[in-house]
């Protein structure tokens, strides 16, 4: 009896134990999610999606008549935004990511003479100061000067007295990630589209067509599982050694391109794709094929018309296994393609993809953490959401299965 | 005999889509050909006189070498592998002790709904790429070895480690290891787990001494896989490794510098010497995957054989 109550207590403090350990990927996974949360969650704008890397400055004047009235706000502004009616510009302070205070234009009035100013060094050109930008300089006409570090209201005041501008320099926000996003984008459609017919057709042929106990076609499947094991920096490699010269050579790209870069993730999805489709062709019942046979269809009649049709969902598991490794890998890019931020997208130049992007301004001298948590959490509900599409679709087709 | 001639076209018709079909697929088995071949013509390349003449790369000082880099062409990489061999056991050690508890956890002690939710966590931590498991490496698990460092009295520069590289890769392959764990004791007979009740062990002592022992084979194919990861891991690695010059070091809260950082790390041009090495180390680190693997292989056939 003793014995037995101890042997209980024993067992209860290791299944507390054992239990408590096991949180540790719920831990972990909640850890990752509320950190890239908190630092990024606040940067996700239409802006951060939309914007140039780079920021533009500009230099501007404006030596033209005001209005009498003076421009009145649309909108309601919150206690730290100051608004100059005079001039109908909201602007407020606020800390960039390398952690200094600047002067944030928060609203222009559409009819604003500052909606419609002059280049200074283009006379032809015109300047739109907008939301989003920054302040960095002002001469008025009646030569008071505004500087961003003296904060928002000072230069609303400077605004107010004054009745033209002689100089202004503004800059754009930039860290914005069109540019990788385009490139993501080109990657995937480049790389799918030469990987989707290579791995299905390779399927078809190994599980279909392919004779049986041939020692060549051990060679084949050895070969394609091979592929499975490689470290992705390795395709890295392969993408530096062959595809960069290669596209070289075929178009006037010169070192690593968004063409290489695709080559290189289509040998690495490759794998994926043979596999997945390769389980659903498994799964087709015999009497298929057999049926079609009765009918007097042929082999590839057959094979195109309905075992491809059938294997449709396990093309479509691959397609979406496989966009989800192009958004994440960043290894063999960093080799196939480069670390170049680029903002106008060229498919026979460098340019990075989200991940890439997320490399760049990491490894620089001051890591940006607040841009890379922001497009780490575009990255994870992407692949999060496609991740679970596949579980769907998986457990969708078990499902069924199991019923008919 | 219209049959007959029927039966031909057909038949032809299949040839011809079987030859078409073979294109591809011998396309894809090629890569890996191609793999072996080019990445070791361009990885020979440095050692070779007739390549790079008085600026190639002395072999021997390049295997048995404590220091990285000498100006100006001696490269050194025996204690880059000392070092990831260290971080790699390290972390699996970590991760399969974590994992196989994990599994047991889900397959066996648990309800459908705890087990299957856990389950989704572990694969959706599985999904997640590299690069963010980098950038949470710098972020949160850096900050957490400054607070250890403290407390032990050392200095690390910034959290960067082979402390924070054996976690961030702790972390990177429990999923792979709990995944294959839980469908190793999912094999288990239940049988075997039954008789060892009725023999009067407690359910404890039957997950451990029955259930663990018949799935350990299974168990040590999953850790052979997360090795395999974790050797040829490089982004998040290189995030938080810091690339030290020389070594080897098995201070934990020192720099480090791993195969696949070194490859990673200081890349600026892409052609001579500098560039080139790389592929070298490259080659060196399929070496220690296949060796590893060679070697954790013929482990599993020994424990498989007296269970």
């Amino acid at each position: 009896m003793m014995k037995k109550r101890r042997k209980n207590i024993l067992d209860r403090g290791a299944y507390a134990g054992i239990a408590t350990i096991s949180l540790f990927g719920l831990l972990i996974l909640m850890l990752l999610f509320s950190y890239i949360i908190d630092k990024g969650a606040n940067l996700l704008s239409w802006d951060l999606i939309t914007g140039d890397y780079y920021a533009a400055t500009y230099d501007s004047y404006y030596e033209g008549e005001l209005n009498q009235d003076g421009y009145s706000a649309n909108r309601e502004f919150e206690s730290d935004v100051f608004y100059s009616e005079k001039w109908g510009i909201a602007l407020k302070d606020d800390i960039n990511f390398e952690g200094k205070d600047y002067v944030l234009v928060v609203y222009v009035s559409d009819e604003s003479p500052l909606a419609n100013l002059r280049d200074k060094n283009d006379e032809k050109n015109y300047v739109a100061i907008s939301g989003g930008q920054s302040m960095v300089k002002i001469i008025f006409s009646n030569n008071t000067v505004m500087y961003s570090k003296n904060g928002a209201k000072a230069a609303i005041e400077l605004f107010d007295n004054a009745d033209g501008i002689k100089d202004m320099i503004t800059t754009t926000a930039g860290s914005g990630i069109r540019g990788s996003l385009v490139t993501t984008g080109y990657l995937i459609f480049f790389t799918m589209i030469i990987a989707m017919p290579l791995g299905v057709f390779t399927a078809i042929y190994l599980h279909e067509f392919a004779p049986k106990d041939k020692w060549y076609i051990n060679v084949l499947r050895r070969s394609v599982e091979l592929l499975t094991g490689v470290p992705s920096i390795i395709f890295g490699l392969l993408g530096a050694a062959v595809f960069i010269p290669l596209t070289s050579t075929l178009t006037k790209a010169s070192g690593g391109n968004i063409i290489s870069g695709s080559l290189t993730l289509a040998v690495i999805v490759l794998p994926v794709i043979i596999s997945s489709v390769e389980e659903s062709l498994k799964v087709i019942p015999d009497d298929y094929r057999q049926a079609s046979f009765a009918l007097g269809a042929n082999k590839t009649q057959t094979t195109f018309k309905i075992i491809l049709r059938c294997s449709l969902p396990g093309i479509l598991t691959a397609t979406l296994l496989s966009v989800g490794r192009i958004i994440g890998e960043s290894a063999a890019l960093i080799y196939a393609i480069g670390t170049v931020i680029k903002d106008n997208i060229v498919v026979t130049e460098k340019s990075t993809s989200l991940a890439v992007f997320i490399w760049s301004i990491m490894a620089g001298e001051v890591p940006n953490f607040e841009l890379a948590c922001a497009v780490s959490l575009i990255i994870l509900i992407v692949v999060l959401i496609l991740n679970m599409t596949v579980k769907l679709i998986s457990y969708k087709l078990t499902f069924d299965r199991n019923r008919g | 005999m219209v049959c007959r001639t029927i039966d031909k076209k057909k038949n032809s018709r299949d040839k011809l889509t079987h030859i078409l079909l073979l294109v591809p697929s011998v396309i894809s088995a090629s890569f890996v050909f191609f793999i072996i071949i080019f990445v070791a013509k361009r990885g020979v390349a440095p050692f070779l006189v007739s390549s790079y003449g008085s600026e190639s790369v002395n072999l021997l000082r390049f295997l048995t070498g404590t220091t990285w880099y000498v100006p100006p062409t001696a490269y050194g990489i025996f204690f880059i592998v000392v070092n990831t061999i260290y971080v790699v056991a390290l972390a699996a050690i970590i991760a399969v002790v974590i994992s196989v508890t994990t599994a047991l956890f889900i397959a066996k002690m648990t309800n459908r709904i705890i087990g299957g939710f856990l389950k989704t966590v572990i694969e959706l931590l599985a999904a997640i790429p590299s690069i963010i498991y980098g950038v949470f490496g710098l972020g949160v698990i850096t900050k957490f070895v400054i607070g250890l460092a403290d407390v032990f009295g050392s200095q690390t520069a910034g959290g960067i480690s082979t402390l924070s590289t054996i976690l961030v890769l702790a972390i990177m392959i429990y999923p792979t290891v709990t995944l294959m764990s839980i469908t190793a004791i999912n094999a288990v007979d239940t049988n075997l787990e039954k008789g060892s009740l009725a023999l009067g062990a407690s359910r404890i002592q039957t997950y451990f001494k029955v259930t663990l022992l018949t799935a350990k084979s299974g168990i040590f194919s999953g850790v052979i896989l997360g090795i395999g990861r974790a050797l040829g891991e490089a982004t998040a690695v290189s995030m938080v490794a810091g690339n030290a010059g020389s070594g080897p070091s098995f201070d934990l809260f020192s720099t480090t510098r791993t195969l696949t950082s070194t490859m990673l790390l200081g890349l600026k041009e892409t052609s001579g010497v500098d560039y080139d090495i790389r592929f070298s180390v490259g080659i060196v680190l399929v070496f220690v995957i296949l060796f590893g693997n060679l070697l954790l292989n013929h482990f599993k056939k020994r424990i498989g054989k007296y269970s």
